[in-house]
């Protein structure tokens, strides 16, 4: 016999959206035309924030949702028109959605009667799963007799045992503490590295993306605003609204003007030097900014923060909010004028229109250039 | 206020005490005159002290009049309505909170129109209906002047006869049109995890199968209070009962004792056979609420909600 933690394994599918709307009305688009494609095994965390549309992309996914145009292909077969059961994929619930009448087992169980598989199969499976996710104990408790994180891990539990081909989470963990958040963030990362499955993961913690996800999918009123690695999408945010969702703190964003040669803020301090006229916004990490190093921008501290390990200094520059990262140890007078300069590997330049990325404004940009995804 | 506690308790005590008396009272009042004979009240006016012929009254109950007949009249009525509420207050429900169903509120409304316009005040028109239950669609017909079209086609219109007076349906069937047991299931399904029917679906339970596999067993306290709730209505129900069923083995048990008193006048009533029957007809309610009645408090409960 193989080893136990093997014999729950998927097998892989590729999902992909063709041209996938979703309207209530014709007035009210959810989700205007999306293409997109995972790959089979991927774990993709869909980001936005609420009313994004992500929990809707998820359902239509799931089945829970019609789509309203377009098609949804699961591993080669177009599925759109399917029942969820019929298309190969679990889900996890942000609430668990337990039945609170049935036994931890029962409710791990109940697809599998449903699908009329036998009993002595039922509890051989059930005893694996429980096996894997260390549930082993509580199999005979009910779920109002379980912790969060318990509740939790029966809900993946119940997902997993059908060893579905794709997996969907619907803001699983935005129910737990912050502890309890990291240490079932750990285990579905390793869950997902020992299952297999494809993976689709919809939160609005930009944390649970960055630390779970192969790619991330950045989800804007209905439209993808990034699809790509947590790296690339951190270094090289495609639009404002990327870069201010992603960070914490957030990313600077100036307005400037250039006039040809340099950009300027609004009270005319240069901020770099750029070739071409007319508005921008420039984006700068509170952690890229050089403090006293004898750059030409002044400002005063408006309040500081001491987060033991680094500490966030708010400004303001020519009426704009910036905020500084400080690392732990860099003593920092707070009475006196800072200089500040911009080194410009660390600039982002967005159009002032349309908020999209200029790629490549300053040459090559940062000094350890990201790595294509797979 | 915890310094004015004792007196507060005092006239709380005071005023429990009055309530008791006034509800007791006459209780005690229907045992003692129940357990005297004809004679002494006759002789005695009303009966403060329990004598010895409750059985013997009981017995006459019993024999001499339709009251153990009128009493399983009561029961059928009584079970079928809460069982037919039961089932379809349940479905009702279902189908307003799990399904995305064009005009659901307005059902609702209707459903809930059902507790603000009780039996009482339609009793004239369930009447007229129940004597006829064709008589609507009579009505549309004559409205619609469909039924002319028919007469000049075949010589004559459509008029539709069936009454369902003085039968178990139709005592049952007027009560069972009541939104309350809707409301409460409704009140219990938005109080479960609303992606409880998401989940289900998943693992591969179509609505049916949902239905009888997690909203059944999860709403199985609820169903019993509906139950008592309902049950309970329905064995004191006495306006409809008493114009929908006129021969005296249609009739229900509580109807039969108010028509124990002797409509001639000059008579005095046999006040202690009446009181018997009293006490036998509350006994199956009575039976009902000391076994159930766990379900009975969190059925008011959750209908308060």
């Amino acid at each position: 016999m193989t080893a136990i933690d093997l014999s729950i394994r998927a097998a892989a599918a590729e999902i992909a959206l063709i041209g996938v709307t979703k309207s209530y009305d014709a007035k009210n688009t959810i989700i205007p035309p999306i293409d997109v494609t995972l790959r089979p095994g991927e774990f993709t965390v869909v980001l936005g924030p609420s009313g994004c549309g992500k929990s809707t992309l998820l359902q239509m996914i799931a089945g829970l949702e019609r789509v309203s145009s377009g098609k949804i292909v699961i591993g080669g077969r177009e599925v759109q028109d399917l029942e969820p059961k019929h298309r190969g994929c679990a889900m996890v619930f942000q609430n668990y959605a337990l039945y609170p009448h049935m036994t931890v087992a029962e409710n791990m169980a109940y697809s599998l009667k449903v699908a009329g598989v036998s009993k002595a199969e039922r509890a051989e499976r059930v005893g694996t799963v429980a096996k894997m996710l260390g549930l082993a104990d509580y199999l005979t408790r009910k779920p109002s007799q379980l912790s969060g994180g318990q509740r939790q891990r029966v809900a993946i539990g119940r997902a997993i045992i059908r060893e579905p081909g794709v997996l969907l989470f619907d803001e699983p963990l935005s129910n737990l503490d912050a502890q309890l958040r990291h240490d079932m963030r750990v285990e579905l990362a390793e869950l997902h590295r020992r299952i297999g499955a494809t993976s689709v993961f919809v939160t609005h913690d930009q944390v649970e993306a960055m630390t779970l996800a192969d790619r991330i999918l950045i989800l804007n009123k209905g439209h993808i605003e990034q699809f790509d690695t947590p790296k690339a999408i951190y270094h090289h945010p495609a639009s404002v609204f990327v870069a201010k969702f992603i960070g914490s703190p957030p990313m600077n964003i100036l307005e400037v003007e250039g006039d040809g040669s340099v950009l300027r803020l609004a009270d005319g301090q240069v901020v770099a030097n750029y070739s071409a006229k007319g508005k921008f916004q420039l984006g700068i990490r509170p952690e890229d900014i050089a403090v006293n190093e004898g750059g030409s921008i002044k400002t005063e501290i408006r309040y500081r923060e001491d987060l033991g390990s680094h500490e966030i200094l708010e400004t303001k520059i020519a009426d704009q909010n910036l905020r500084i990262a400080m690392p732990f140890g860099v003593e920092i007078d707070t009475t006196q004028t800072l200089s500040l300069s911009f080194p410009q590997a660390r600039l982002h330049l967005f159009d002032g229109e349309t908020g999209r990325a200029i790629a490549n404004a300053f040459g090559d940009a940062h000094s350890a250039p990201v790595k294509e995804y797979q | 206020m915890v310094e004015n506690a004792r007196s507060i308790n005092i006239v709380a005590s005071i005023l429990l005490a009055i309530g008791i008396l006034y509800i007791v009272g006459p209780l005690y009042l229907t045992l003692s005159t129940a357990s005297q004979s004809y004679e002494y009240m006759l002789r005695n006016g009303l009966a403060w002290v329990p004598g010895t012929e409750l059985f013997a009254n009981m017995g006459k109950v019993i024999h001499d009049t339709r009251i153990p007949v009128q009493m399983l009249n009561s029961m059928i009525v009584a079970f079928s309505n809460a069982l037919a509420t039961c089932a379809l207050s349940f479905l009702s429900a279902y189908a307003i909170v799990y399904f995305r169903i064009r005009w659901a509120g307005v059902a609702f409304a209707l459903i809930l129109a059902t507790i603000m316009l009780p039996l009482d005040i339609r009793v004239i028109t369930t009447y007229q209906v129940a004597s006829n239950i064709f008589s609507p669609l009579n009505a549309v017909l004559d409205f619609t002047g469909l039924n002319s079209l028919i007469e000049m086609a075949f010589g004559s219109p459509v008029q539709l006869e069936l009454s369902v007076l003085d039968t178990h349906f139709g005592l049952v069937a007027p009560l069972v049109a009541h939104g309350t047991g809707t409301f409460l299931f409704r009140q219990f399904f938005m109080t479960l995890p609303k992606d409880l029917f998401k989940a289900a679906r998943m693992d591969g339970a179509g609505p049916i199968r949902f239905l009888i596999d997690i909203l059944l067993p999860l709403a199985r306290a609820s169903f019993a209070s509906l139950f008592v709730l309902t049950f309970l209505s329905g064995w004191t129900q006495y306006l409809w009962p008493l114009v929908g069923a006129s021969t005296p083995d249609m009739q229900t048990a509580v109807v039969g004792l108010a028509r124990l008193v002797p409509d001639a006048d000059g008579q005095v009533p046999d006040f202690p056979m009446i009181m018997a029957g009293a006490v036998l007809v509350s006994l199956v309610p009575l039976t009902m609420i000391a076994v159930l009645q766990r379900f009975l408090v969190q059925g008011l409960v959750l209908s308060e909600k």
